[in-house]
């Protein structure tokens, strides 16, 4: 029954506070007797595919919760609905979190410039604020009502049963074989970096001749990821394990990067003190920018992400192992 | 052609849940005039041809609850607790004057189509 547990803790979360514990003792109790009734049936314990099965036609748990919500609750709409009432109580969570931070950081910049306080100041970093966690909130709602990526949402025991969606692997496909032809372009291409600036400056052979592989061989493997996990939808215990290990090495690749001075001065340039000038902006550009910190944070977090959605994944491998030791125990003990 | 025939499939299965809703009130509404937990009646209600998935039933009987049409108890069964609904006095007198509400609409409803 681990994974009617896990089916009615994802439904619990999505709940009205008030009622959820009847309505879980009510739902649970609906899903233990179609479980019976049909273990009845086939006179023997239901598989866990079969489980699986009774859960996954029960529908999507945060479906299945938003039918107790009251038909006027807390949501976002003009006209058409734009966060649904499943997702609104986390949205203003995240909202408030984000303005507060907002407001934190740009009193104490304004404590530390030593600029008089006024209103205007917060106006454009709160409303930027505002605009983005609501369009990154109405875009989840849009997904959530087109499509089910029920694996990265759903019930942490189901997951491992859930196949991958052909088009969640193959727009991954596309997007990183176009950073792949990219990265693979820029030592006959450098300008795919440089820009106009290709002429007076060059990628420093030394530092990209430390990195360049090793990048390459990341992206290769994260072609190899999405080119399985399309070929084979049920191998989804692939995609955060491996995008575990490679977001990982990722961040601790990019965080050594660009620490590093990329771009250096051609031996063709016409001006070479103009040149310099140059190298030290596009080597600030590449710092900051293309390779800035933001590349390793993301690596970073996007691993930790891939990380917690390993852990069904890793605590049913264990689980199996352990079943694996205990039959062989057991068949050692008799023979 | 293909969008069309999309278009009259989606607005037929509009006018098909708006004519159920009512229909689903009014026969869970007359299931429990005999106490039952939530499984059973959706049994009862397959078995008399009128499917319901679990879904939809359980936020119903809350919502006619919180209406004041149903009165439920939790009760072991089966080793098991169970959550029993009935009607509640205020139930009955409502199911009694909507079933009646039905049966003329039905009468109307015949007449319109014999005339037709």
């Amino acid at each position: 029954m681990d994974l009617l547990k896990s089916y009615l803790t994802a439904v619990k979360r999505n709940l009205p506070r008030k009622q959820r514990e009847d309505i879980l003792a009510e739902l649970s109790e609906e899903l233990r007797s179609q479980i019976e009734d049909r273990e009845r049936e086939l006179g023997r314990p239901l598989t866990d595919p079969e489980q699986y099965g009774v859960l996954m036609q029960h529908g999507d748990p945060m479906v299945v919760a938003r039918r107790y919500w009251p038909e006027r609750s807390r949501s976002l709409a003009i006209g058409w609905e734009l966060i649904g009432p499943e997702l609104f109580p986390t949205y203003a969570f995240v909202l408030i979190l984000n303005v507060c931070i907002t407001l934190v950081t740009v009193l104490v910049a304004l404590w530390v410039y030593h600029v008089p306080m006024a209103i205007k100041p917060f106006f454009l970093p709160v409303g930027i604020q505002m605009v983005c966690v609501t369009g990154i909130f109405i875009v989840l709602n849009m997904v959530r009502r087109k499509f089910t990526v029920n694996f990265l949402c759903g019930p942490a025991d189901l997951a491992s049963m859930m196949p991958l969606q052909r088009w969640y692997s193959i727009s991954g496909l596309v997007f990183c074989g176009v950073l792949t032809l990219w990265w693979l372009a820029i030592p006959r291409f450098q300008s795919l970096v440089l820009g106009p600036a290709a002429g007076e400056l060059e990628l420093s052979s030394s530092v990209w001749h430390r990195y360049y592989l090793p990048v390459l061989l990341l992206f290769l493997a994260g072609m190899a990821q999405r080119a399985t996990t399309l070929a084979r939808p049920h191998w989804n215990w692939l995609l955060p394990t491996s995008r575990f290990v490679i977001d990982g090495a990722g961040a601790v690749l990019m965080f050594f990067f660009p620490s590093h001075a990329l771009v250096v001065v051609s031996q063709a340039a016409a001006d070479p003190a103009q040149a310099e000038k140059l190298a030290a902006t596009a080597n600030n550009w590449l710092r900051w920018g293309l390779f800035g910190p933001w590349l390793w944070i993301y690596l970073a977090v996007s691993s930790l992400v891939y990380a917690w959605y390993s852990r069904p994944f890793f605590r049913r491998f264990l689980r199996s192992r352990r079943n694996r030791i205990g039959r062989s125990h057991a068949v050692n003990g008799l023979i | 052609m293909s969008n069309g025939s999309q278009v009259t499939s989606e607005l037929f299965e509009n006018l098909k849940l708006e004519l159920r809703r009512g229909c689903l009130t009014l026969a869970v509404l007359t299931q429990l005039r005999t106490e039952r937990y939530g499984y059973t009646l959706r049994k009862a209600l397959a078995d008399d041809g009128l499917e319901i998935d679990e879904g939809t039933l359980y936020p119903l009987l809350r919502r006619l609850e919180n209406q004041g049409l149903l009165v439920s108890q939790w009760r072991e069964e089966d080793k098991r607790n169970k959550r029993f609904y009935r009607l509640s006095p205020v139930g009955e007198q409502i199911l009694e004057q909507l079933l009646k509400e039905w049966l003329s609409i039905n009468t109307s409803l015949n007449r319109i189509m014999q005339e037709a």
